[in-house]
């Protein structure tokens, strides 16, 4: 029997199945389908609007303990700790060799050129996006490819003049990098590798380049060897080369769901896509939960192990269901939800109220060790933690804070189950890296 | 009776749930080698909204291209039925155009499989000489390249069964064995390995008749026909399965398509397929249950090799994990190397089609080129569906087997390089 189960292939699930692992633990991942990372921007936003008033951010760690809402996942964790396993966070992306970098003051959230050519406020980027910064003060040439349908330069150049940036677009023709006549990103980063494609598009940006300016490029700059065609495209054109996230699919969070999916393959953790939590079977007193089922081709399948992460996502990320009434469940463990139950308290009148959604910001109530609890503050199972988009308390759309909170509470669940098992085992478990260094809990 | 007026019951209404996400897109083995298949979201979500219910023409000929391997349905993050989609629609376009002959021919795979067992030497001969493919592929379309496969020159599975019935094993613990017909008439070695391996485990292993399962044709577009053979096999199975016996198969495709394919596709649920669904096993992933509940033997030898093994898309459709890899692991010495590559190419008939054959090979070569990467110490590759055993000896030169043929042969029952069973097996 394995140690821990993972519902959820996203980036709490994966994050705290590596953390988990690390610590020795037998670890296996179930997911659904794929995940957010396949159409996010690839970054980790931590926060760049407050809660409740929508108010920009521009340091984020200063702003956890200015936060009101006391269920918020990073007040219930303390700077402290969120601070902690960002930095873990990098540490593990450099082994990655896909290195993320916050700005260089420390502390304070980058702002990137958005797809839209918006200021869009992030902690930490992979480094083909955080040359893009805006508050670096250099011009950029933003350049698109003629018949590319997720990638509009014209339009992002000119959202960032407006803004006062310094930006101008150009295109080139799509022929530079493939030969093929229909393509997604993914294909063409695939594409850009190929060493021919990649000398020919440095030397029509360098044709293109005016002195002092950086070029920004669709976020399709290579799969596995982006590295190198990012090195070669920079030495070509002795410009700073960056990135703009595109239309999905998104191959910056491909990347970064790649490589940690390799890297949990190599620490023995399986991940295994198509397999839909349906239910669960509980028992005991207290209540641990002994399996959990799958949906197959003829007849659910049990998952036994001794702790479960519950990762499947809020409302869209399938975590929850809801019927035409507007009621909403957990669809694995039926939890309890602080999620509105009537569809017209779901949502603000405005689209883009800058104050969120009730729907996006009520979830599965946890205690400070990430274990699901009833209104009372009781645990609900023994054996089960829950992370990520799941919980309650954040609006991750409107903060800006969905990979922040899906890695803060990912490695902090990740942490408590080790400790748990280790208090359980009497025995400490191998300690390995970023697991060892908070496996006591913070009292805050 | 138009394909897809049967009902919108599980598979046309999960086109609903489609969120543009493009994770589809960006897995799609097919639509990554070539622009004749511009991905799983267009062609099946997306075009599905066009080919309503009545309507005269069906708006996506591209829909063809598709293999049906069901990588997409892998992906997708909110259970979009997207290869059902796809198989409907190709369904729809054989009725307003008509079936190919080439294709009317590949679907007839138990009826090829009798034919050629007549006379198996000179079948082989035809089919595999330069000759004969390249009359194939000309008057038919049949590519001349692909892995066709032999026909078994020492007779049928079934004629094994019949000649070996006093030997076979009568116990209290009994199991339905479903060999498909790529066993019975190609590899009748793989059915012996699990006969071999059913009794090891103390299993009375009973043999009923049945037929194809169909597949070939639903893979085809051919879905009268497909759910005719289907319904034969419940009529025939149906009984088993009602009195509490489990179904296993060695052929994952073939499994598949008793479980949920054809009832799905076809809209065909009641309750004796319902009862054939539920007892229906791979049978690996009958093993795992078998292991799970301590009642599989582990007197195995050591099997020093390392073994790379792909579990098929067809395989991953039935959404089980890889019981396979896992029950293999357990064998001492085996050094098994698990593929993650998306598809071998071949998905049942698609690349075999003359057209579609570059197009194969290509999708297979993450698969090959994963093989390659092993080093030259491989001297096997293992899979669990036959057709994509043929295309990966094609694409690696590399002799692959069964994953149940070297359980067989770890139990000391089988002989891994001449596929017999060993004396007293």
């Amino acid at each position: 029997m394995i140690d821990l189960l993972v519902i959820g292939a996203g980036l709490s699930g994966l994050v705290a199945a590596q953390t988990a692992a690390d610590a020795g633990l037998r670890v296996r991942i179930i997911s659904k389908g794929l995940n957010a990372l396949h159409w996010s921007a690839g970054t980790v936003d931590v926060l760049g609007y407050l809660p409740d008033v929508g108010t920009p951010v521009e340091a984020p760690l200063g702003a956890v303990e200015s936060l009101q809402r006391p269920e918020h996942p990073y007040r219930r964790l303390g700077r402290q700790r969120v601070e902690a396993v960002l930095s873990d966070f990098v540490s593990l992306s450099q082994r990655l060799a896909l290195p993320y970098k916050g700005a260089a003051a420390q502390g304070i959230n980058l702002l990137l050129p958005s797809p839209a050519g918006a200021a869009r406020p992030s902690f930490l980027a992979p480094e083909a996006q955080h040359n893009g910064n805006l508050r670096e003060q250099s011009p950029m040439l933003i350049v698109g490819f003629h018949r590319l349908r997720d990638f509009y330069p014209e339009l992002i150049a000119e959202n960032l003049s407006r803004q006062g940036y310094q930006a101008r677009a150009a295109f080139l023709p799509i022929a530079l990098i493939t030969d093929r006549d229909d393509f997604n990103t993914v294909q063409l980063a695939g594409a850009v590798e190929r060493p021919e494609h990649v000398q020919r598009l440095g030397k029509a940006l360098q044709r293109l380049a005016r002195p002092g300016e950086r070029i920004g490029l669709p976020a399709m700059l290579g799969m596995e060897r982006h590295n190198e065609v990012m090195a070669q495209l920079q030495k070509t054109t002795g410009a700073t080369i960056f990135e703009i996230p595109t239309l999905p699919p998104s191959v910056p969070g491909i990347r970064l769901f790649r490589r940690l999916q390799e890297h949990l393959r190599q620490s023995g953790v399986r991940v295994e896509a198509g397999m839909e939590a349906i239910g669960a079977s509980t028992s005991g007193r207290p209540p641990r939960v002994d399996w959990v089922a799958t949906e197959t081709s003829a007849r659910p399948l049990r998952h036994r192990a001794r702790y479960f992460l519950l990762a499947t996502g809020g409302i869209l990320g399938g975590g929850f269901a809801s019927d035409h009434t507007g009621r909403v469940r957990e669809v694995v463990f039926d939890l309890p939800l602080s999620v509105p139950q009537r569809r017209n308290s779901w949502f603000r009148t405005s689209f883009l109220d800058p104050r969120g959604h009730p729907v996006f910001e009520g979830g599965v109530r946890v205690n400070d060790a990430g274990q699901p609890v009833d209104e009372d503050g009781h645990i609900l199972y023994e054996n089960l933690w829950a992370a990520g988009d799941v919980l309650a308390g954040a609006d991750p759309i409107q903060e800006r804070s969905l990979e922040g909170i899906a890695i803060a509470t990912g490695a902090a669940a990740g942490q408590s189950i080790v400790a748990t098992h280790t208090a359980v085992n009497g025995t400490s478990a191998v300690p390995n890296g970023a697991a060892a260094t908070s496996s006591t809990r913070n009292s805050s | 009776m138009t394909a897809h007026t049967t009902s919108w019951h599980s598979v046309g209404t999960t086109l609903d749930a489609c969120i543009k996400c493009n994770i589809c897109t960006s897995y799609c083995p097919v639509s990554a080698v070539t622009d004749l298949f511009p991905g799983p979201k267009y062609v099946g979500p997306q075009a599905q909204r066009f080919r309503e219910i009545g309507q005269p023409k069906s708006p996506d000929s591209s829909v063809d291209y598709c293999s049906g391997c069901r990588v997409c349905n892998e992906v997708c993050p909110t259970g979009v039925k997207i290869a059902e989609i796809n198989a409907r629609a190709r369904a729809q376009m054989v009725e307003e155009r008509g079936l190919p002959l080439r294709n009317r021919v590949l679907g007839r795979n138990e009826l090829l499989g009798r034919i050629g067992s007549m006379a198996p030497r000179l079948a082989n001969f035809a089919l595999q000489n330069p000759v004969g493919r390249l009359l194939g592929e000309v008057t038919l379309g049949i590519a001349r390249k692909a892995p066709l496969p032999r026909w078994s020159t020492e007779g049928t599975f079934t004629d094994w069964l019949a000649e070996t019935r006093d030997a076979r094993l009568k116990a209290e613990k009994k199991v339905v064995y479903f060999y498909g017909c790529a066993t019975n008439h190609y590899e009748p070695f793989v059915g012996k390995a699990a006969v071999a391996v059913l009794e090891h485990l103390g299993y009375e292993v009973l043999v009923p008749p049945q037929n194809c399962c169909g597949l070939p044709m639903l893979s085809n577009g051919e879905f009268a026909a497909g759910g005719d053979y289907y319904q034969r096999n419940v009529n025939k199975l149906g009984r088993f399965a009602r009195d509490g016996y489990d179904v296993v198969g060695t052929s994952t495709s073939c499994t598949l398509t008793l479980k949920e394919e054809a009832p799905e596709l076809l809209d065909l649920a009641g309750p004796d397929s319902e009862s054939l669904q539920r007892a229906t096993w791979d049978i690996f992933e009958w093993l795992r249950e078998r292991h799970e509940e301590g009642e599989l033997r582990r007197d195995f030898q050591d099997v020093e090799m390392v073994l790379p093994y792909h579990a098929p898309c067809q395989f991953r459709a039935h959404r089980v994990g890889k019981p396979a890899q896992e029950i293999l692991s357990l064998i001492p010495g085996l050094d098994l190397r698990e593929s993650h590559a998306r598809c071998c190419g071949i998905a049942g008939t698609y690349g075999y089609k003359a057209e579609k054959y570059e197009i194969a090979m290509q999708v297979g070569a993450e698969l090959f080129d994963f093989v390659r990467e092993q080093g030259r110490e491989v001297a096997l590759t293992a899979c669990d569906s036959e057709t994509c055993r043929w295309q990966l000896e094609h694409g690696t030169d590399l002799p692959s087997r069964h994953p149940i043929e070297i359980l067989a042969a770890a139990y000391g029952l089988y002989d891994l390089e001449t596929r017999q069973l060993r004396e007293g097996g």
